[in-house]
């Protein structure tokens, strides 16, 4: 990534194609410690008696995998991931490849600030889980 | 002379957004070549913000803004255009059950237009309802293009269009800076208030236009289970 200067509205972020399996969301829920009752995040049978389509990722994944987009993009560089904020408007689902977007919306040289879209969209192109986040610049 | 509008988008003044007008509109002037559209319509979730003033972003980007309001009712979402203080004070913008025929019909009345939203959208869209009540009445246009529709939904809004005669609008339903003006509406008509879109939408002489960019599809991978 450039410095604060060399940024622009509009410049892209990404995308970033991730193929995310069922062994690693299992590891993921396993590492979070999510118990008895976090059978949506393990298990297909499980996921369906809540009437989904199988397991799906756990929210905290999905918000960690978007959060990647941006401090890949922030790097070795004299920045910070300040702020993320997400909304998840369908689960996504495990053995699937997702791809994640990201855009520089706006740039605040008060306090050296920029402003990122964030989202994660499935084969289909259908946005899954949509997010904001706010990067900070050291001078 | 023709006019695009965005006819359904969502501000910071909704609950569930963070984009700013100021950066919808650096947003559209950015993306010009990309979606040519030539305002945008903010209809916030139960609200209608009467004092809100726009006019030094319009006059900076040379951009229309104009307000309406998305309201949740018996049959799904609806965009109120056209609202007024007797629309204000005849509903309850907040009510998540307003009845949607007293709806339509009030606002009619009143001097506005009622547009359903996402009609091919599960629980919330109106097919869905159309599938187990009665038809609604004196519905004139609904919105055919959503850009935050999922697979299939465009395509149950088009079957409700056909079966019904609607008129069609199209709208991107933006949360994100970045994705405002994907959907819209051209109007063969010069729009610059309020009052010329809802004299516009009423007359049916316009259609959805769609600016959403087409991506390849991504192959479905195939994973090993070594649970």
């Amino acid at each position: 990534m450039n410095s604060f200067e060399e940024i622009n509205i509009g410049d892209t972020l990404g995308p970033l194609e991730l193929f995310v399996s069922k062994d690693q969301c299992r590891a993921y829920a396993r590492t979070m410690g999510m118990g008895e009752g976090a059978g949506r995040f393990t298990d297909d049978e499980a996921a369906r008696k809540e009437g989904l389509p199988g397991m799906i990722i756990p929210g905290n994944m999905s918000l960690g995998l978007l959060s990647k987009l941006v401090t890949d993009w922030i790097g070795s560089s004299n920045a910070w991931l300040t702020r993320m904020s997400t909304t998840y408007r369908v689960p996504v689902q495990p053995d699937h490849t997702v791809t994640i977007h990201g855009f520089i919306t706006n740039k605040n040289p008060e306090d050296r600030t920029a402003e990122i879209d964030v989202w994660m969209e499935n084969e289909e192109s259908e946005r899954l889980v949509t997010g904001t986040a706010t990067v900070e610049f050291r001078k | 002379m023709s006019t695009i509008l965005d006819l359904h988008t969502h501000s910071e003044a909704s609950e569930d957004s963070r984009a700013p007008v100021e950066a919808y509109l650096n947003w559209i002037k950015l993306r010009q070549a990309e979606r040519p559209i030539d305002g945008i319509v903010l209809t916030e979730h139960r609200q209608f913000n009467r004092d809100a003033d726009y006019r030094h972003l319009e006059d900076k980007f040379g951009t229309l803004v104009l307000r309406a309001s998305e309201v949740e009712t018996t049959y799904g979402h609806m965009l109120v255009f056209g609202v007024n203080d007797d629309m204000v004070a005849r509903f309850d913008f907040a009510d998540v059950r307003l009845d949607a025929q007293i709806l339509i019909d009030e606002v009619a009345r009143m001097g506005g237009i009622v547009v359903p939203c996402h009609p091919g959208r599960p629980n919330i869209g109106l097919y869905e309802h159309y599938q187990s009540r009665p038809p609604l009445q004196n519905v004139v246009a609904v919105e055919a293009l959503n850009g935050g529709s999922r697979k299939g939904e465009d395509e149950r809004s088009a079957e409700l269009i056909a079966k019904h005669g609607f008129a069609a609008t199209g709208g991107s339903d933006s949360h994100l800076v970045s994705l405002i003006g994907l959907c819209a509406t051209k109007f063969s008509a010069y729009i610059k208030t309020i009052d010329d879109l809802v004299r516009e939408l009423k007359t049916g002489n316009y259609e959805p236009v769609d600016f959403r960019p087409r991506r390849k599809t991504v192959p479905h991978a195939v994973a090993m289970e070594t649970r």
